[in-house]
C-alpha cells in the first residue's frame, strides 16, 4: 500500500506549529493577567509545561503517528484507506459507489506542492490529505475513470 | 407550441401569510412582555413597536400575495418546469425521469377546499436539502394531471428504441393502466394507544411542560404560590398523590391526542413498485417510496416494546432531504413483531429476516462498560468527596453501567447471508438491520489500542440515508469476523462477480 508524501508530515508539522503558537498566545495572556492580579506563582508554570507539551504532541508525536499510518491503495474495483490516530480506521470503498472525486489545496499544501483528495459516495465522504499535486491528478483521473456508478443501486 | 401554465391555489398567499405569522408570535410576545405598554404621552411612541410589527406584517402580507400571483408551473419537453420568485424570476426545470415521487399533504386549510400540497421529489443529489419542488396548494384533479403527465412521459420513454428489448417491463406498463393496489399495513386504534403510551414523546412533552413553566416562573407570583403550594402538602401526602397522578394522566392524554393527528388512519400500500404510505387525522400525509429506492429495513424495539413483543419498521429511504421527512421512514410505527414478517417478506422478497446467529466473544464483554465505568467512578469519587455521605451513592451508578453494557454485549450479532449482511446491535433500544451488499456505500473496520491487544474490532458499514449516511455498526466484535465481512464486502474482479450471478 502508497504511504502520502513526506513532504504531509512537514505540513502536519507546521499546522502543530500554528496551533502551538496560538496555545502559547494564550499562556502569555494567562501570564499576564497572573502578574497584573499577583495570581499564585504556579500558574507560571502550568503554563509553561501545557506550552511544552502541546508543542511536543502537536508538532512532534501526533504527526509523526499519523503519517507513519496512513496508507492507501487505489485498486481497479475499490479503493482501501488505513490512517488513524488513536482509532485505527481500515475503510474500503468500491470503485462502483464511488460519485465523484475532487482534489483541494489550501495555502499551505500549495505552498509545499501538495494536494488533497476526497472521495464522495452517494453517502459518504473520504479523504485522502497531502499528495503531491502531480499524484493527486493522476489518482483523480484514475479514480473517476474507474468509477461506474450503478445507478439502481443507489 | 403553447404549453398552458398553471398557478397554484390562492389558498397559497393566505398559508404563507399564516407561517410568517406563526413564526413572529413568539417575538411579540416577548415584546409586549419586555416593553410592556408605557406611557409617554406621545401615542406613537408607546405603541412603535407595535406600529413596525404592523408595517412588517402587512409587508409580509403583500409580498405572499405577489409571490402566489407570480408561482407557475407546465410541463414542457418532458420537464416540470417552475418559475417563481418575488423580485429575482427563478425557474427550475425538472426532467420527468428524475421525478421519483410525489409526496402529498393536505392540511387543515386544504382540505375544504379539496386540495394538496405536492413536494416533488427526485432521486437526490447529497446536496439538495429538501424536497426538489413545492407545490404548496393545487387541487387533487390538477396533482393527477401531473401524476399523469409523468407516467406518460415514462412510458413513451419505455417504448423508445434503447428499452425495446426490454419488452416484458414494456409489456407490464400497457397492461397496468389500472395501477394494482394492494394494502400490506393498517394500524387499528389499539395500536396507535399503544404507540403513544410507549413513545418517548411522553417524556418530551413532560419536560417541555417543565420548561414551559420554568420560562414563566419570573413572572409568577411566586411567594403566594409558594404559601398555597404549603397548605397544599400539608393537607396530605394524599392529594399529592392524586395531583402527580393527575397530571401524569394529562401528559398521557396529550400523547395519545398527537399521536392520533399524526397517525390517524395509518396504511400501507404497494401501488405497482412503490410503497405509499397514507396516515393523518386534521393533516392528511401521503408518502411515496420507490421500492428499488430502499437502502435498508431496520427493525427498532425499545426495551419497553421489546417486553410487550412489540417492534417499529424503520426504512432507509435513498431520495429525501436532510428534513428527516423523507429519509427515514416509518413503515410500521408500531406492530406485534410476529405480525411484521409476514408483510416485511413480501415487501422485499430478497431479503432474509432472520434473526443473526453469530454472537460476539465473551472477552469483548469488558469493553462495553470498562471506559464508562472508569468516567463514572471519578465523577462518583469527585461527588462524594463533596457531598460527603450521600455523594457516595453516585457510585450505585457503576452497576448499572455495567449492567447495562452486558446487555448490549449480549445484544449484539451479525449474520452474512449470500449479498445480504445482517446486524444487531442495542443503545437502548434494540436495532436489527438488513441491508444488501449493493446498498452499503462504504465499510469500515475501527481498532483503537485496546481493541487491538485483544484482537476484537468494530465495524461500521454506511447506509445512504436520505442526503446522509446511517452507520450501522456492531461494536467490538472478533477481529477475524470483522476482518470476514470486510472481505466478503470487498467487490470481486469483474469476471468472477459473473459467475455470481
Amino acid at each position: 500500500m502508497n504511504q502520502i508524501s513526506e513532504k504531509g508530515l512537514r505540513v502536519w508539522r507546521v499546522y502543530g506549529i500554528i496551533q502551538t503558537f496560538i496555545v502559547l498566545l494564550l499562556a502569555i495572556g494567562a501570564g499576564v493577567l497572573t502578574y497584573i492580579f499577583e495570581w499564585p506563582a504556579y500558574i507560571y508554570a502550568i503554563a509553561a509545561v501545557i506550552v511544552v507539551f502541546y508543542a511536543y504532541f502537536f508538532v512532534y508525536l501526533f504527526p509523526k503517528i499519523k503519517w507513519m499510518r496512513w496508507r492507501y491503495e487505489v485498486r481497479e474495483s475499490e479503493i482501501e484507506l488505513q490512517h488513524g490516530l488513536f482509532i485505527v480506521k481500515r475503510t474500503l470503498i468500491p470503485m462502483v459507489r464511488v460519485q465523484h472525486v475532487d482534489t483541494s489545496q489550501g495555502p499551505i499544501l500549495r505552498k509545499y506542492g501538495l494536494a488533497g483528495i476526497t472521495i464522495s459516495t452517494a453517502a459518504t465522504n473520504h479523504e485522502i490529505p497531502a499528495l503531491i499535486v502531480a499524484e493527486a491528478d493522476e489518482l483523480r483521473s484514475r479514480i473517476s475513470g474507474l468509477a461506474r456508478v450503478a445507478d439502481d443501486d443507489v | 407550441m403553447f404549453k398552458e401554465r398553471y398557478q397554484l391555489h390562492w389558498i397559497t398567499a393566505v398559508l404563507s401569510v399564516l407561517k410568517t405569522v406563526k413564526e413572529m408570535i413568539i417575538p411579540i410576545i416577548l415584546l409586549v412582555f419586555v416593553n410592556g405598554v408605557n406611557d409617554t404621552g406621545k401615542w406613537y411612541l408607546d405603541y412603535l413597536t407595535f406600529l413596525i410589527f404592523g408595517f412588517f406584517m402587512i409587508s409580509f402580507f403583500i409580498t405572499g400575495i405577489i409571490k402566489w400571483k407570480r408561482y407557475v408551473y407546465w410541463f414542457e419537453d418532458n420537464e416540470l418546469r417552475i418559475e417563481y420568485g418575488l423580485f429575482v424570476k427563478k425557474k427550475r426545470y425538472i426532467p420527468f425521469d428524475r421525478i421519483q415521487s410525489l409526496d402529498y399533504t393536505e392540511g387543515i386549510l386544504h382540505r375544504p377546499f379539496n386540495l394538496v400540497k405536492v413536494s416533488v421529489e427526485t432521486a437526490g443529489g447529497s446536496s439538495s436539502l429538501k424536497a426538489e419542488a413545492e407545490l404548496t396548494a393545487i387541487t387533487k384533479e390538477a396533482a393527477e394531471v401531473i401524476e399523469r403527465e409523468i407516467a406518460e412521459a415514462k412510458r413513451k420513454k419505455s417504448v423508445s428504441p434503447e428499452t425495446v428489448n426490454e419488452a416484458e417491463t414494456f409489456e407490464e406498463v400497457e397492461e397496468d393502466v389500472v395501477p394494482s393496489v394492494q394494502t400490506i399495513f393498517n394500524m387499528t386504534g389499539k395500536d396507535l394507544f399503544v404507540l403513544a403510551t410507549t413513545s418517548g414523546g411522553m417524556g418530551l412533552i413532560f419536560s417541555g411542560f417543565l420548561v414551559f413553566i420554568s420560562q414563566f416562573i419570573d413572572i409568577l407570583p411566586l411567594d403566594a404560590i409558594y404559601k398555597e403550594v404549603s397548605v397544599f402538602i400539608k393537607s396530605g401526602i394524599f392529594l399529592v398523590a392524586i395531583f402527580s397522578i393527575l397530571s401524569l394522566i394529562v401528559v398521557w392524554g396529550i400523547s395519545v391526542a398527537m399521536t392520533f393527528l399524526a397517525y390517524y388512519g395509518f396504511t400501507v400500500q404497494v401501488i405497482e413498485k412503490d410503497i405509499v404510505i397514507t396516515r393523518g387525522l386534521l393533516e392528511k400525509k401521503r408518502v411515496t417510496v420507490p421500492l428499488n429506492r430502499v437502502q435498508s429495513v431496520r427493525i427498532v424495539e425499545n426495551p419497553f416494546r421489546q417486553l410487550f413483543g412489540y417492534a417499529t419498521v424503520v426504512i432507509d429511504n435513498a431520495g429525501g432531504g436532510l428534513a428527516g421527512e423523507g429519509a427515514k421512514i416509518n413503515l410500521f410505527p408500531l406492530a406485534k413483531k410476529k405480525k411484521v414478517m409476514a408483510p416485511l417478506k413480501e415487501l422485499f422478497p430478497e431479503l432474509q429476516l432472520e434473526q443473526p446467529t453469530i454472537k460476539l466473544p465473551a472477552r469483548s464483554k469488558r469493553f462495553y462498560y470498562r471506559a464508562y465505568s472508569y468516567v463514572a467512578a471519578v465523577i462518583a469519587a469527585v461527588v462524594s468527596y463533596y457531598l460527603f455521605p450521600y455523594g457516595l451513592f453516585a457510585f450505585m451508578v457503576i452497576p448499572i453501567i455495567v449492567l447495562w453494557g452486558i446487555w448490549r454485549h449480549r445484544s449484539a450479532a451479525f449474520e452474512l447471508s449470500g449479498n445480504q449482511l445482517t446486524m444487531r446491535f442495542r443503545g437502548i433500544s434494540l436495532q436489527t438491520v438488513y441491508v444488501l451488499k449493493k446498498r452499503i456505500q462504504s465499510m469500515e473496520i475501527k481498532q483503537n489500542y485496546f481493541h487491538r491487544k485483544n484482537d476484537v474490532a468494530t465495524i461500521s458499514a454506511a447506509i445512504k440515508s436520505g442526503a446522509l449516511a446511517f452507520n450501522a455498526q456492531v461494536k467490538h466484535m472478533e477481529l477475524r469476523d470483522a476482518e470476514k465481512i470486510l472481505t466478503w464486502y470487498e467487490p470481486k474482479t469483474f469476471s468472477i462477480e459473473r459467475e455470481d450471478q
